[in-house]
């Protein structure tokens, strides 16, 4: 967890505060989301019970778009677009029978995509692929629900900008969960 | 002659030889695995007897070690099956278990999670008082689990084994009126256990569970069963023929107070209880022979000394 700038448990157990340091630790670690997280407090308190964390992710990594890792060149029997790297390669696809029709996109070989007939190529290597943000929120919630007790199923969450936060209890939550997620912020030393 | 639970590994060259010398000698074999070139036997044999075996095993790479655990059928309970619980901190419990050589299910409840809202159906209930321990598997809060255990134990009669993630004198105190084991320091938890302390948390855990049983089997000691279990798998399995062709890893699992024979109960429940034991005695005269709530299995419960006046 060195990574993470400020990392909290708070929790009126002792047990459960260490157990829920270890899990949270090993789920984030397993999730590869490590290095997303720039801060972190989850609090719980299974009296009441409720689990809330709260935090902030670091910068992202911006989208990621053709030229990043394909070439584009037009020639002419159509575009023919070389790829770089295989990762994307799924979501380019979509992006292009999407835009321009099955049809028009042919496939010959794994790292070869060409475009027919003679569509210009201005443009095609700004086209954005694919944005690393939206799953990585979603991800981040994902992980949530993991770490937060079992059974929790009454749950708010929010992400935006570079904040999240999640609220789970098994009763109805209370009216003020938003003070609560205020003064979880402000202990990290994140006002608003 | 008194019977004790142990493990034979060995290659699976003439691994028959030593099955024949378990069973003429009076042993019984109550689970056999074949992995690969090896072979693990879990059985019952005399305690006299099982240096010959040792010496017999030790040319065919045999090896023999007690397994307090063999002939036990326990119940893993955990709240949940969902990712939570799974695979860790169940399976390593079910799992480590298991290599003592009981049997070990995996109860799941559909409920049992969260604080209030936890809850045990009377499938689940049937189903764990099918065993002969439970293993509660609980969380890592003590105010849940002081709130939530007496709504999982309601109804449960076998003894009960509470692992949680509190300390063992945490769940001592409040749990009220108390179980027959407990270990702490085992709660909820999302990594493999792999590291020396983790593993002797699980050793704690077999730990107890043998204390329990073994204080179990004192209490049913006096007043014996009519019939070993294991000698009554023998019997079943010789009698009924149809249980050759079931495809379980253990088609009869012994219980330390009966058995499970996996065959449907209206078909074979009227088949086993006339099935001779002994002279002019049938099976349905030692044991109470019922349905059991694990699909649709049957279960056959030995009645003791006191009610048949027989032992055999």
């Amino acid at each position: 967890m060195e990574a993470v700038e400020y990392f909290e448990v708070e929790c009126p157990e002792e047990a459960g505060r260490e157990y829920y340091r270890r899990i949270t630790e090993v789920v984030l670690l397993d999730h590869n989301l490590l290095r997303v997280i720039q801060k972190l407090h989850i609090f719980i308190d299974p009296r009441v019970p409720i689990f809330v964390a709260t935090g902030l992710t670091r910068k992202l990594p911006s989208v990621v778009r053709v030229r990043d890792f394909a070439d584009v060149n037009a020639r002419e029997g159509g575009v023919t677009i070389s790829i770089g790297d295989e990762a994307y390669l799924a979501p380019l696809l979509r992006m292009l029978w999407g835009k321009y029709g099955k049809e028009h996109v042919n496939q010959p070989d794994r790292f070869t995509v060409i475009l027919t007939p003679g569509e210009g190529d201005e443009g095609i290597s700004d086209l954005p692929v694919y944005d690393p943000s939206e799953s990585i929120y979603k991800d981040l919630i994902y992980v949530l629900q993991v770490i937060q007790p079992e059974g929790f199923k009454v749950r708010k969450q929010y992400y935006g900008g570079n904040r999240f936060y999640l609220v789970a209890s098994e009763d109805t939550l209370p009216e003020d969960v938003e003070d609560l997620v205020r003064q979880k912020f402000a202990l990290m030393g994140v006002e608003g | 002659m008194t019977h004790v639970p142990v493990t034979y590994k060995g290659g699976i060259y003439r691994h028959d030889e030593i099955i024949d010398l378990i069973e003429d000698l009076g042993g019984y074999i109550i689970q056999k695995h074949v992995i690969a070139q090896e072979i693990v036997l879990q059985a019952l044999v005399p305690r006299e007897d099982i240096e010959l075996i040792r010496r017999i095993g030790k040319p065919l790479t045999g090896e023999i070690s007690p397994s307090p655990l063999v002939g036990a059928e326990i119940a893993v309970v955990t709240p949940s099956l969902e990712i939570h619980h799974l695979p860790h901190a169940s399976c390593d419990v079910a799992e480590y278990i298991r290599r003592f050589g009981a049997k070990t299910n995996m109860v799941g409840l559909a409920r049992g999670f969260g604080k209030r809202i936890a809850q045990l159906n009377d499938e689940e209930r049937d189903v764990i008082n099918e065993h002969d321990l439970a293993v509660y598997l609980l969380g890592d809060f003590e105010a849940c689990i002081e709130r939530k255990f007496p709504v999982l134990r309601r109804g449960i009669d076998v003894p009960i084994v509470l692992c949680g993630g509190p300390p063992t004198e945490t769940l001592k105190k409040i749990v009220d009126p108390p179980v027959d084991g407990y270990v702490g320091g085992v709660g909820r938890f999302m990594h493999r256990t792999k590291e020396s302390e983790e593993i002797d948390k699980l050793e704690e855990v077999v730990g107890e569970v043998t204390r329990v049983l073994d204080r179990h089997r004192d209490v049913l000691a006096r007043d014996p069963l009519s019939i070993s279990p294991a000698r009554l798998m023998d019997i079943v399995t010789e009698n009924v023929e149809e249980i050759q062709d079931v495809l379980s890893p253990t088609p009869i699992t012994v219980q330390m107070r009966g058995l499970r024979v996996k065959l449907p109960y209206d078909t074979f429940a009227p088949v086993i209880r006339k099935t001779v034991v002994d002279e002019g005695v049938t099976i349905g005269d030692l044991s109470t022979v019922l349905p059991s709530r694990m699909r649709d299995y049957i279960l056959v419960r030995i009645k003791p000394f006191s009610e048949t006046n027989l032992v055999i």
